[in-house]
């Protein structure tokens, strides 16, 4: 059964990744990066609870630029400005964010 | 925070690093050249206990692709200007994404974040430098592949080729991660694409399958070095095994590491247990409950004793906390698993089932990272002390009761001469075990900076007179670890960094290797 299901997934995986043309990845907007990085510490006791707070936006993009204490700094490589702009603005308005 | 110096590389005039700038921006674009020192900051924040300025970089890099880095190569050659690679740049308490020496420029590899292939009938990927753990495992889900990786601890942030090329460890039983990593290509100082491994042959279909192709196998050399750039890594996965089945072990006593090493080595070597098996120490399992310090500890000094034991059992937590798996069928892991109960009955041990661990943050992340399911559960850690300060102090240990003990005993003496807390556990484990402990202070304490240290100098130097190595160290130690393994392996390493490296251009320092 178990060599089953793989022999199924590979037939599968042929077409997927299929050699050229592989794209990089890039975040698809705020939540995504808050489901992806975010919620893994501060959903989960970790760093304090951030949602809701009306942080302002500028003082969430600087601590995550800068890192505070623990809270490893990000850069511009792994989270885009704009994408950084964007979670900054959820997370200070309190939206809703998708958990997993 | 403000830098009102500017930070160029050693020995490299204003308008040569403003030309040289220039040439990489032409390269990469404008936007991928940082120099502002506000910009800079991420790559800035360290958790080692030397001034950020030791380790603060001129610029950084952030070159897409192989042809590009052969480019900016050209470049620091062409000005001899120092260039430190990283990949996801998230080697913490090791060095961060800061250079191995002040004025260096950090290449950062982070855009490169291609999976470029998944072979799911021979389970292995290959993957760019940037690639996250978390990228990886939502491919494998997104594309319904049950297929498993093994992850560091901090993985929903780091990702495969960092980690592998500073011999990083996971949790399943691809754990020992360089063991389970298949072909490299590498980008040499002098712009050269060096494929290892079966990837040096037009054509080949092997690369990731055959490690070792014909004559010496190079792969190794561009591991916790200096020699190239690596640009593209694969990695064996694991098929998920029809029944995964993780425990906790617990045991009352600090000493009883004696019993828990003795009986598990067999198992291990046997593979009956198949995966890295962790021995966690009280206060690695206590932050990640979570229990704070504050409520055991008043004043200065490391925590006593009689704390650890209150902390044990006010919070059901061991004095050693054994986690491992078993991983197979039904009908194996059955079998396995009386091999387990009675292992746990002989020993003194309290079993903790996946389904008794409901509700337990330390338990529940420890479980994920068996199967390689990204979290940060660990980052719980930092609540103990606050304050940032990290540095891992992480001998090796054979497999052997006595000696764990004897590594142990050493570590926590030290640690408490400077009012620290022995944070340690035992991991990986197939004939070795990588002791590895948490210097946990407060960064925004000078005098706790200063103390950390010289707690690590000591615990270095210490465990070195006993024949004890590092099996990895971070960028503010890199020379003195070198050290300790003796002139003739230096000697040779700078044979090999002249060879391939003679402008000295690739992260010189890293790992105590420069021209
Ligand atoms: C709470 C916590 C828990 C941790 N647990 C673990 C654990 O379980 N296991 C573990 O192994 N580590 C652990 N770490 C340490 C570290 O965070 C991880 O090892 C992490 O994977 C390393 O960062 P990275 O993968 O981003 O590598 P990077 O930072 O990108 O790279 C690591 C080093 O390798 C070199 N390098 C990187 N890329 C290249 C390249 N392409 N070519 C040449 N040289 C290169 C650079 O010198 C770099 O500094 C932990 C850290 C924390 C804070």
């Amino acid at each position: 059964m178990w060599s089953r299901r793989v022999i199924g997934i590979a037939a599968a995986c042929a077409a997927l990744c299929g050699s050229g043309g592989v794209e990089a990845a890039a975040w698809r907007d705020g939540a995504h990066v808050y489901e992806k990085v975010c919620r893994y510490c501060h959903e989960a006791g970790v760093g304090p609870v951030i949602r809701g707070r009306n942080l302002p936006v500028e003082y969430v993009q600087r601590v995550v630029r800068f890192g505070n204490r623990a809270m490893p700094a990000f850069r511009p490589s792994e989270i885009d400005d704009a994408s950084l702009a964007d979670v900054a603005r959820l997370i200070s308005s309190g939206t809703p964010l998708a958990k997993e | 925070m403000k830098e009102q110096r500017k930070v160029l590389p050693k020995g490299i005039g204003a308008a040569d690093f403003d030309k040289a700038v220039r040439e990489l921006r032409a390269i990469v674009g404008d936007e991928y050249v940082l120099i502002d020192d506000e910009k800079l900051a991420p790559y800035r924040k360290i958790m080692m206990p030397v001034p950020d300025e030791q380790h603060a970089l001129s610029a950084s890099v952030m070159p897409d692709g192989v042809e590009e880095i052969q480019r900016v190569m050209k470049v620091a050659n062409k000005y001899r200007i120092p260039v430190y690679p990283v990949s996801t740049g998230k080697n913490l308490g090791y060095g961060s994404a800061a250079p191995v020496q002040r004025g260096q420029i950090v290449m950062d590899l982070r855009r490169m974040n291609r999976i470029i292939e998944v072979d799911a009938e021979l389970c292995t990927a290959l993957v760019e430098p940037g690639v996250t753990y978390q990228q990886l495992y939502d491919y494998l889900q997104e594309h319904k592949l049950p297929l498993w990786f093994s992850c560091p601890a901090p993985s929903a942030i780091a990702g495969p080729v960092g980690n592998m090329v500073d011999r990083g460890v996971g949790y399943t039983p691809y754990g020992e991660h360089f063991l389970f990593s298949c072909g490299m290509e590498v980008v040499l100082a002098d712009g050269q694409v060096l494929r290892t491994g079966m990837g040096a042959m037009e054509n080949s279909n092997t690369w990731q399958v055959f490690k070792w192709g014909y004559g010496p196998t190079l792969d190794g050399i561009f591991t916790q070095s200096n020699f190239g750039v690596v640009t593209k890594m694969g990695m064996w996965l694991m098929p998920a095994p029809p029944d995964f089945r993780p425990f906790c072990i617990q045991y009352p006593n600090e000493t009883d590491i004696t019993k828990i090493v003795e009986a598990l080595r067999p198992l291990r070597i046997a593979m009956v247990i198949p995966n890295a098996v962790v021995i966690a120490h009280t206060l690695w399992e206590a932050p990640c409950k979570p229990v704070k310090r504050a409520d055991y500890v008043t004043g200065p000094g490391a925590i006593s004793d009689e704390a650890v034991k209150k902390i044990q059992a006010d919070h059901d937590i061991g004095a050693w906390n054994v986690y491992a798996g078993l991983y197979g069928t039904k009908e194996t892991n059955d079998a396995n698993w009386k091999i387990i109960e009675a292992v746990a009955a002989g020993t003194g041990g309290k079993i903790i089932t996946q389904e008794a661990s409901k509700g337990s943050k330390a338990l529940e992340y420890r479980f994920d990272l068996m199967k390689g399911k990204p979290n940060l559960g660990e980052f719980g850690l930092y609540n103990w002390r606050g304050g940032g300060g990290s540095i891992w102090f992480a001998p090796v240990s054979q497999a052997k009761g006595s000696e764990t003990l004897k590594q142990m005993r050493m570590a926590k003496t030290i640690l408490a001469k400077y009012g620290f807390d022995y944070v340690g556990e035992f991991i990986v484990g197939w004939r070795d075990m990588h002791h590895v402990i948490d210097l946990l202070y407060d960064r925004s304490n000078p005098e706790q900076m200063e103390k950390a240290y010289a707690c690590y100098d000591e615990l270095l130097h210490t465990f070195a007179k006993e024949g004890y190595g590092m099996y990895r160290a971070n960028t503010a130690f890199a020379e003195k670890v070198a050290a300790t393994y003796g002139p003739v392996k230096r000697d040779v390493e700078k044979r090999l960094k002249k060879a391939l490296d003679p402008n000295n251009i690739i992260a010189p320092g890293r790992c105590g290797i420069s021209l």
